[in-house]
Parts: structure tokens; sequence; C-alpha cells
């Protein structure tokens, strides 16, 4: 549509757009295959239980039936997860979340496969269960995982600089409080599926919505005992994920069944219900405040206890809690800190990665801890935190040194210097009969990569096809960050061809090299740093033979053009599909390895972490959300959201936006209307009617600001932006129901039930005789 | 049962169980995968298919309800030109980012258009109610729309 | 695999009703395809509504409006009649479901489904709606308030169908008002509903108020106390606000997972107090208006 040469900053359309408009981009959904089976599992229905019997007779002998398959069929551990290896394929004695598997059947439709999944008998003894973490903490409460040592404790850390409880006792002023926030569902479009199938020589081949297709082959690897060499994944663009296909979902099934279904293909897609049910969580959390500040604001100390509820598994609960952790004092100075943090394990639904992993939790108390800091001080709450916004050169609170780019007092600067923000008061007087208007801001941060114990590794694999054109081989799984689009940007910055010119091969394990999984905002500056290097090698390699026909005996004189090599001083041109003509076809590949930059701190702190802590490089946001609130029904309405963001150089300027966009729309969902409620373990809110996530009404119009530094150590001066956004609304909505109405919030979401309960308490204090 | 219908311009003859899904008709049998599933229930509007002109729900109807029907999915929206106008505003605006709810919202705003040639970004927002996104945030889909309302090429 | 008949007319569905009478109906699909996702229902065979010529269209005559149940709701919102004269029935399918929704799903399924939260059957209740029943025997009407008998029942007895409603459009200087409270602004069920019509007299004074409240009881609430306690009175926030009281009394709302039953009461008593927008300055411009009156909106 659009032949131009791809370069950084400019905004250049996604290469993945038009085919996704035609209805013709194959997402993993979009597989079938001849003679297809169908391959469905059967879940506990009861958070704890022992299973004394699963009857699978009659499913069996119902007509169509492929295979019925229980924890005995599954060879190797039966166990996967990504840390900890405590889930369960299928489960053996005991289920410990309703979403457990109990059975996978394989059938050769839908209808059967429903019918043969009904009619297994599973026979579970209910066991006493716990589902907030008070209850697992108590001493005696069931204890979910037997061979755990830590009993209901997946993690237990601390990080702590100076001596918080000390200076909390000196300081001028001390705000305490709690708060409460629930899990929340990705709900991408596109539900957790695939397709797989055995190839003759016994290879099990995977087309999977994944975020993590090397690592899936470890997962599954590890879990039904097959070498990593005798499995092949691949994951096409994926429709939407957040955190919630980061990790085994359907991989494990898909494998098991595509060994018992004789070289056919096997296709499982969880409905919408099935995702609910057994689909991976934000982590719901108890978070206890206490911070104390000079009465110039100077923050001085925080301490806080943080609670995270794990559910059944460990998934990656304990990496999130950790980087809350990290996050927990906010983008600010604060000399001495204390965060304390338990990962509980639950009978809830499996908690796992979600965008702003972590940080979305803290980031609503940190900044309403600001706000009542704020207030106590008679300050504005802009200039507190303009007054402690960390800058290069400062520690933060877990004693890191902020060597990196550190944008967040230009976000602070350019949101208080914002019409929005300016006029507020105005606006605030012109709310109707029953409204109430009131505008608040947060400062986020949120940091990109994986943090030590575990290389942040890409690799990068670039060619020259016989064509003449340049294929690059994605390592990492794009799932609709456009990752894949700023891929091509750096390579037609460096290789200087047109976008026509371009293909790209999406993450199959088979073609493309390990590049980590796309997730912690990292996959732009990690395989982007290592497609840098590829493509700079490949400029040169094509150069280089380039001058073997022009005779040039100097490669200075050659420059790399649109379609050809050209000699400067004869003007001769070669078109590279001549040139890929005499390279052999392994001369015609670079690849290059890149490792993200790790914190060179000697670090005091943080000793429980194994993996994830600390981190080097982090984006920062500052929001504005100006809401109207109604007393009549506690209805909250966003309508202004302004958000200033850092994230280094902006390699695509629509790319951005689409990411802060969507972030702050996920923001808004769980600060509304987004929460999972379950009764007993089991999910109350169990599709679209009961979980309801934004429509494009509930969406105001946003303004998003890009502040621009320069990263030095990411591509072309770039940092992650995928998450940070996510963790503004809450409390910048929260502040603002503050701002409009007194109504002081300490748990979401800020439904028009809890708002208007808490207007009719204020009212009550205020008048106590009406 | 048997059953004739019109599907992006040509004449559809199958033998399907009348309670078949049409969102599974159109996806399995007939190979139309660019109507998508995201819930199966009539909630987030990723199934969305044009009826007679009409925006309708293919998950929630039945191969029944195709008989004598006129049915345009996304495949049959550019036809043979290539890009129809709402599929270029989409791709120039931004407005795809995962993608999968761009079928469903590009056949929503299809119709939208028929009805309403120069909506408001709220009559926009209004329209699209019914296809939800998880990615975009839905600005740069109601600057899609925007632009191609007001390019003003809205037939199919 | 069911069977799925699609009669065009009268005679071939009481044709069809002969071979299969455990059938099931369906118009728009859209209540009934989620019931058997949820298997909630079970139906040996289908009958579709949607092509019956009989129970279409949308006329006056002799001042009543008739809808035919298998109009849409999107047919509905574009029918001059419906947003002349029936504007409070308009007001209250505007926030039905969604577009798609309310291209597919009909009048006769809001009701026929009787869920107490339907959108259609506050507006329905406050402008005293009949609905029509055919049978192979006949036809008779009965007021919609009758013809419900309870959460997700109705008086629809084996072989007999909904076939049209009929209303009587209320006088020009009329005053009415649709508010629906949900969790957010499109595709959600309601947590409360609220549709009021009213008249005043020349000196401001209530003389006439039907007032309906969904979602907060097994069926549509309508109380004569509280309509009666507003008669003769003006419009004020103190009168509201006692009129509100005596609401949250007569509601029977329940606890779910989207509200709870406190919720429920407080919002019903509170959303009469909207209609102290029509006391305000701005709003008496509306009220000039042909009894199409909007609360202005901040």
């Amino acid at each position: 549509m659009f032949n131009h040469i791809p370069e950084i900053g400019k905004t250049f359309v996604r290469p993945d757009a038009a085919g996704k408009s035609k209805g013709t981009e194959k997402y993993a959904a979009d597989y079938y295959g001849d003679q297809l089976v169908w391959a469905g599992v059967r879940r506990a229905g009861i958070a704890c239980g022992r299973i004394r019997n699963v009857d699978t007779s009659a499913a069996q002998s119902l007509p169509g039936v492929v295979a019925v398959l229980t924890a005995k069929d599954v060879p190797g551990t039966n166990r996967q997860g990504i840390v900890h290896k405590d889930q369960p394929v299928l489960a053996e004695d005991k289920v410990r979340y309703s979403g457990d598997a109990v059975a996978l059947v394989l059938a050769d439709d839908r209808a059967t496969l429903d019918k043969a999944l009904a009619l297994l008998k599973v026979d579970i003894e209910p066991l006493p269960a716990v589902f907030t973490h008070e209850e697992a903490l108590k001493p005696g409460a069931p204890v979910i995982h037997e061979s755990h040592p830590g009993g209901n404790i997946l993690l237990q850390a601390q990080i702590r600089q100076g001596n918080a409880v000390q200076a909390l006792a000196d300081c001028d002023v001390l705000i305490e409080e709690s708060f409460d926030v629930p899990m929340q569902a990705h709900a991408f479009l596109e539900t957790e599926n695939g397709l797989a199938w055995q190839e003759p020589d016994g290879r099990i081949v995977l087309i999977c919505s994944t975020q993590a297709p090397f690592r899936d082959r470890w997962e599954i690897g590890h879990a039904l005992g097959i070498p990593m060499d005798k499995l092949r994944v691949s994951s096409p663009y994926l429709g939407g994920a957040f955190g919630g296909k980061d990790g085994a979902t359907v991989q494990c099934f898909l494998a098991l069944a595509a060994m018992h279904a004789q070289g056919r293909p096997v296709k499982m897609t969880w409905s919408r219900e099935e995702n609910f049910a057994a689909g991976y969580k934000r982590h719901a959390a108890h978070m206890e405040y206490r911070l104390g500040a000079k009465a110039d604001g100077t923050l001085q100390a925080l301490h806080c206890k943080l609670f995270y509820n794990t559910g059944a598994y460990a998934h990656l609960g304990g990496e999130v809690m950790a980087l809350g952790m990290e996050h927990a004092g906010g983008p600010y100075r604060i000399l001495h800190t204390l965060v304390e943090g338990w990962c509980v394990y639950t009978n809830q639904p499996i908690a796992g990665a979600m965008r702003g992993f972590g940080v979305a939790q803290v980031s609503f108390a940190a900044e309403r801890m600001m706000d009542l800091l704020a207030a106590k001080l008679n300050m504005d709450p802009l200039d507190l935190r303009q007054k402690n916004a960390l800058r290069r050169g400062d520690q933060n609170t877990s004693g890191v040194t902020m060597t990196q780019s550190t944008g967040i007092d230009a976000c602070l600067a350019e949101l208080q210097a914002s019409p929005l923000w300016q006029n507020r008061s105005q606006w605030k007087e012109q709310a109707s009969l029953f409204k109430r208007r009131g505008v608040g801001v947060s400062a986020v941060f949120n940091a990109i990569g994986y943090g030590r114990g575990l290389p942040d590794s890409a690799i990068a694999k670039i060619e020259l096809t016989q064509e003449g054109n340049i294929r690059v081989y994605n390592g990492v799984t794009d799932m609709g960050q456009g990752n894949a689009t700023a891929f091509v940007q750096i390579a037609g910055q460096i290789l200087c061809q047109e976008n026509n010119r371009f293909e790209l091969i999406q993450p199959d394990t088979d073609r493309t090299l390990p590049s980590g999984s796309s997730s912690a905002s990292r996959t732009t500056y990690t395989y982007g740093n290592a497609l840098i290097k590829a493509a700079e090698d490949l400029r040169r390699k094509i150069i280089g033979r380039a001058s073997l026909i022009l005779l040039a005996d100097t490669l200075d004189g050659l420059e790399l053009l649109p379609g050809r090599v050209r000699d400067m001083q004869s003007g001769r041109e070669i078109p590279l599909e001549m040139i890929a003509s005499i390279m052999p076809p392994e001369d015609r590949i670079c690849t290059s390895q890149f490792l993200m930059p790790v914190v060179r701190d000697k670090m005091n702190t943080g000793k429980e972490f194994v993996i994830g802590f600390p981190h080097l490089l982090f984006s920062y946001a500052a929001h504005l959300a100006a809401i109207e609130v109604d007393e009549l029904t506690g209805a909250i309405e966003v309508k202004e959201y302004d958000a200033k963001t850092e994230a280094g150089h902006v390699l695509n300027p629509h790319t951005f936006t689409q990411q802060v966009h969507g972030a702050i729309a996920q923001g808004i969902g769980y600060a509304l209307f987004e929460e999972i409620v379950t009764k007993d373990g089991r999910l109350m809110t169990p599709d679209f009617t009961t979980y309801h996530i934004p429509c494009a009404p509930d969406v105001p119009e946003m303004r998003s600001q890009i502040i621009e530094t320069w990263e030095p150590s990411g591509p072309y001066g770039m940092k992650g932006v995928g998450e940070v956004g996510s963790n503004g609304p809450l409390p910048a909505i929260a502040n603002a129901l503050a701002d409009a109405c007194g109504v002081q919030m300490t748990c979401s979401p800020l439904s028009p039930e809890r708002v208007l309960l808490a207007l009719a308490q204020m009212k009550k204090q205020e008048n106590p005789r009406q | 049962m048997k059953i004739q219908f019109i599907l992006n311009g040509e004449e559809i003859h199958l033998d399907v169980a009348a309670d078949r899904r049409v969102v599974d008709l159109l996806r399995e049998d007939l190979g139309f995968t660019g109507t998508k599933e995201g819930c199966g229930a009539g909630e987030c509007g990723a199934c969305s298919i044009l009826v007679n002109g009409e925006h309708r729900l293919s998950c929630l109807m039945v191969a029944a309800q195709l008989a004598g029907a006129e049915i345009v999915t996304i495949e049959g929206l550019s036809g043979e030109k290539g890009f129809h106008p709402l599929q270029e505003a989409f791709i120039r605006e931004g407005a795809v980012q995962c993608g999968f709810c761009t079928p469903g919202m590009i056949i929503a705003a299809e119709a939208l258009l028929k009805s309403n040639p120069n909506p408001t970004r709220e009559e926009i927002r209004s329209g699209l109610s019914g296809n939800l996104c998880r990615c975009t945030g839905y600005q740069k889909i109601v600057d899609a729309v925007s632009e191609a309302s007001r390019i003003g090429k809205k037939t199919t | 695999m069911k069977n799925v008949w699609l009669p065009q007319n009268l005679t071939q569905l009481w044709a069809c009703l002969d071979n299969e009478p455990d059938a099931r109906f369906f118009a728009g699909g859209t209540d009934l395809l989620v019931q058997m996702r949820s298997r909630k229902v079970e139906a040996a065979a289908w009958i579709g509504l949607e092509k019956i010529n009989e129970i279409k269209g949308i006329d006056e005559d002799k001042g009543s409006i008739r809808i035919g149940a298998c109009v849409t709701h999107a047919q509905l919102l574009r029918h001059p009649l419906i947003a002349g004269k029936l504007s409070l029935l308009h007001k209250a399918i505007a926030t039905l479901g969604s577009p798609p929704i309310r291209t597919m799903g009909t009048i006769g399924g809001n009701i026929c489904t009787a869920s107490p939260a339907g959108d259609t059957l506050p507006p329905l209740y406050v402008l005293q709606a009949e609905v029509e029943i055919f049978s192979f025997k006949g036809t008779q009407r009965l007021p919609i308030r009758d013809f419900i008998s309870g959460p997700g029942r109705t008086k629809l007895q084996q072989g007999e169908i909904l076939a049209a409603i009929h209303i009587k459009p209320s006088s020009g200087t009329d005053l009415h008002h649709f508010e629906k409270v949900g969790q957010r602004k499109s595709m959600c069920c309601a947590i409360a509903s609220f549709a009021a019509l009213w008249s005043l007299s020349s000196s401001g004074r209530i003389e006439k108020a039907r007032l309906a409240w969904g979602s907060v009881g097994p069926t549509i609430v309508m109380d004569q106390d509280i309509e009666g306690f507003l008669i003769g009175k003006k419009l004020t926030r103190e009168t509201l606000d006692r009129a509100a009281q005596l609401v949250e009394q007569r509601v029977a709302p329940i606890d779910d997972v989207r509200a709870s039953a406190d919720y429920r009461r407080k919002v019903s008593g509170h959303l009469l107090l909207r209609l102290l927008h029509f006391t305000q300055g701005c709003a008496r411009r509306h009220i000039r208006d042909k009894g199409v009156a909007d609360p202005p909106i901040g």
C-alpha cells in the first residue's frame, strides 16, 4: 500500500495491519486440519478436594470419542510451571482450585466432546479450603502444597534501606492506610487455544497462542517427559495476551493429546467461560502502608506490608510480588524503606502475569498515600510529587542507582502545565445537579525486563533471501504490541530497503531463535538491540559480497540502497538478487545475541528473590483523570484523561500511543468495573455479562503526550512502554474521587455501589442526627 | 437441511445441520476465518457479519436463518478493489493492534456509516458499543471511522 | 442436531406446532441461544418467529399504536411513530444491549423473556401497554402487568404466541423520564431502572404520575401508594425525598453478583430525585416541547 523505507522515529504503518483488516491474517485460533480431533478438559468444579475416583467408562464408550486421559496417562513429571513446577497437567489425588484439570478428552467433533466431558463421573471429596491470605496464613490452616517448605507462603521477602521503623517515629507527618485490590482478568479476545499434531517420526508440532514458544518447549518437555528437540512450537500473531498467555495454558494438554491422536491434528480452544475459570489472573492484594515525611514534604520513610494472593499454583507469583515490592514506594526518593511481602497460596484461581505485573496494585496504594500526605501538608499534589521525584543519579527505594534515563520529573512538569490541571477549579464548578466533579493525578513507573537472576536475552536472525528481500526472523511473540513493526523499522533504517522488501517470520522454534517471552515490556528493547547488530552485520556482508561483483578495492565507496548496492564512484549498481545469488544459504544469514544490562549496584537487600530483582531500567508516566460522580447512583464517569509518558526515544509514535491508549483503557476497567468475584473459590463472574471490560462509550477521549528522553542502552534510545500506562488510572481516578466529594477509597473497583455507600457514610458522619 | 444463500457475492449451497451456529459454518465449513469468536454469547462482537446489510452476531445465529439471506463477512468487504475505505482508514490511523476485534469492528462500522454517514465521535462510540476491544482503548478506532466517513466512500 | 423451523405466516406456524408440540419459540435468538449455551434451557426443536408477517410492522389506528411482536428494537428506534409518540419507550430501547443485539432482538422477545431487568418493561408498564396473544383458536388481549406473572414467567400457554403490543400514546403535555443504572454504558444488564410518566397542572402540581422500577423485584414494580403520595404535590426536593423513602420500602430487590439488594433499594429511591431536573430552568424549555424531556447532560 505505501512503499517507503521504514525508518526510526516515523509513524510506520504496521506490516500486519493489512492482513488483520482484511481478515486474512491467521491466528492460532484460525488453524484447523483434516480429520481434526477436538480436545477438551473436565475441570474440578470445587476449590479443594481429594479425588476419590474418575469413572471414564461412559465417556470412553461414546462413539466418536478418540481417547480419555487422566493423570496416569501423563508421562514425565506431570508438573508444569515457569519457576516452580507445582501444577499438575492432570490432577492426581488432589484438586486445589475449581479450574484444576481432572481429565482430558479427545473426540471427533465438538458436540461429542461436550457430551463425553459431561459423561465423566468425577468423584471429589471436598476438603476445607482457604480463599484469603488471612485464612491461608492462620496457624493450622489447610496446607495447599504439602511438599512446599513454606506452607502456604510461596515466597516471603523484604526490601530494606536504612531504618524505616525508627525513621517513621521521627517524621513530622505520618500517614497510615490499608488498601485492597481484587483479581482482574486479561479478557483478551482470542481465548487460549492451539493446534498440535504428531509427525511420523514422533516429533510434536504445536501452533499456539502463546507469549513464550521457546519456554513452552521446556515446560512441555518437563511435564510430559519429551526431549526439547522433539517439540516444535510456533506462535502466530496473538489476539491479545497481556500476560495471560505467558506460561502453559493449552500447551501440555495439546502435546499429550497429540500423542494419542494417531497422527491426526488436535485442536483445543477454551470457551470464554473456561478462560475465566482456568485462565490466569492479576493477583488480588492487600497492602498496609505507613508513609512519613518532613513538614516541607520531603519523603522520609515508608513501611509497607504487601500480601499477594497467588491462588492455587505459583505461576509467576513470587516474581509478581517482587516487582510490586520494588515499586511499592512509587517513583520517588525515600531515604528509609521497609517493604515486606508475602505471596500466599490459596484455593482461588491462579494468579500470574498481567500487564503491570504486581505494580498496578502498589501504584494504587502509593499514589493514594501521596495524595493523603499532600492533603495533610496542605500541599499541591503535583508539587509534592515533583519535590520527591526520582532523577537520574538518585537511588531508588531498593537502593539501585538510577544510572539510566529517568523522566518522571519531566512528565510531572508537563502535567502541571496541562490545561486540564491549570483550569481544574473552573471545570469543577461547572458540575450540574447531582454531579460532582474532581481531578486527580498519579505518578507511575514500571521496570522493563526480567531483572537479575536469569538472562534477559534475545537472538536476532536476519536473512537476505534469494529474491533479494530481507527476512526478519522474529524470536519473540507479537501479541499486538507491534514489536514486529519496530523490527521492520530497525532493519529498514539500517539496510535502507523499502517496506515491500521485508518479510517477517513470526516465532517458530525451528526457524527463529530464542528471544525470551513477550513480556516485561522487554521485547523491542532486547530483540531490537540484537537486531541492530545483526542488521549491521548483514549490511556489511551484503556490501562485502557486492564488492566481489563490482571489483571494488575498498568497501567505503559502496552504499546499500533500496534493492541494490551502488558503487558511488562509478555509479554501477548491482541488484540484491544478484548479490544473493553468489551467496550460499548460510552466508545470507546473520545472527546476534543481546543481553539486557543488569544492575551493577551491590545489593544489600532482597536476598530472598532468586530471580526478578532488581531492575535497571524504568519507564515513567504522569496521569490525570477528570471525573464526574453521580450523587444519586455513585457512578463515576471519566470525562477527560491525560497521560504524559516517558520511555526513552520513540521508534514509532503510532505504536507508542497505541500502547498508552490501550493501557489506560485497561486501567479504567480496573478502576471502575473489573472485579473477579468468587464464592467458595468458584467464579461468580464467569463471562462477559458479569465481568465487564470497558466498551467504546466508557473510555473518554484520551490525551497522550510523549515525553522524550534518550536511553543510551536502548535500541535507538528507546525503552519499553507496554505496561507503565496500566498503573496510572486507578490511583488517578481514586484521587479524583476524593477531590470530587471527599470519598477516600481504599478498595477497588470504584463501583457505583461502593461510592454510593461511601457517600452515605460521609453524610452520616457530617449529620449524625439525620 | 439444504440451504442456499449469498456469501460475499457468491451463491452458496450447503447441506448442513439446521442448528449449526453460523460462526462455525463460516469458519470451519467454508474456511472464512476472518470472522472470529470471542465469547459465543453475543457479548463481544468479534463474530459480527452483515446479514442483508444489517449488523448481526453470527454466534447467535443458526444455519436455518441463512436461507435466502445475503451475507457479507470481512473477506467480502474488500471485494475486487483490494481494500475497503474502512480497512484503509483502520490501517492508516493505527486502529489495528492485535487485530482480533478488527474484522468485527469494521463490519460494525460499515453498518453504522450506512445508516449514519456523518457520525460524531460520540455516535461512533455508541455505534461500536457492541464490539469489545482490549488493546486500543478505542480512540484510534474512532479516528479511523471518523476518517472513513470524512472521505465519504461508504458503499461496499 | 435439532430441527429449526422458520414459518413465513401463521398458517405455517400452526402446522409447525402440530408437528413439534414441544418446540421452543425464538425471534431474534439473542436470549434463547445464550440460555441454551449456558444450558438453562433445553429444546427438542426450535421455531423461529422472525419471518411471520402477521406479527411484524408498526401502525397507528384510532389513536392506538400497534407494534408487532417481531419488530426489532432497531426498527423501533428508527420508526417516527415511536420516536415521536412513544418517546419514553424509545429512550429505554436505546439503552438495551448493543447495536447488533438491537438489530436482532425483538420487543416480543424482551417481553416474553420477562426478565425483571428487561429494558422495555418499565416503559411498557407505565404506558399501560396491552399484549395481544394469538393461538390457533383465536386472539386475546391482556394488560402487560397481568401478562408477566413472575421472573421469567408469562401467561403464555402451549400453542400461544405473543403477537403484538398495543399502546395508547400519552398526551402531548405529559412529561416522561427513563433511566437505567448499569455497570457500564452499553451491553449491560440493568442493576436498577426507572420509567416515569407524569403531568403537571397549571399551578405546577402533579396531576398524574405513573412510575415503574425494573430489576428491583421479581417483576416490574409499580406502587399506587407512591403514585398517590405525589398527586397534588409540587415537584420539590422535599416531596421527592419523602417519596424516595417510600420507594425504598416498596421495592424488593435481591443480592446478586452485579449489585446488592441494599444498593438497588437505595438507588431506586434516588432515581426519583432525578425528576428535579424538570424543575430546573433549563429543563422548562423541554417541557414546552411535545413531551420530549431529557435531563440536561452536564
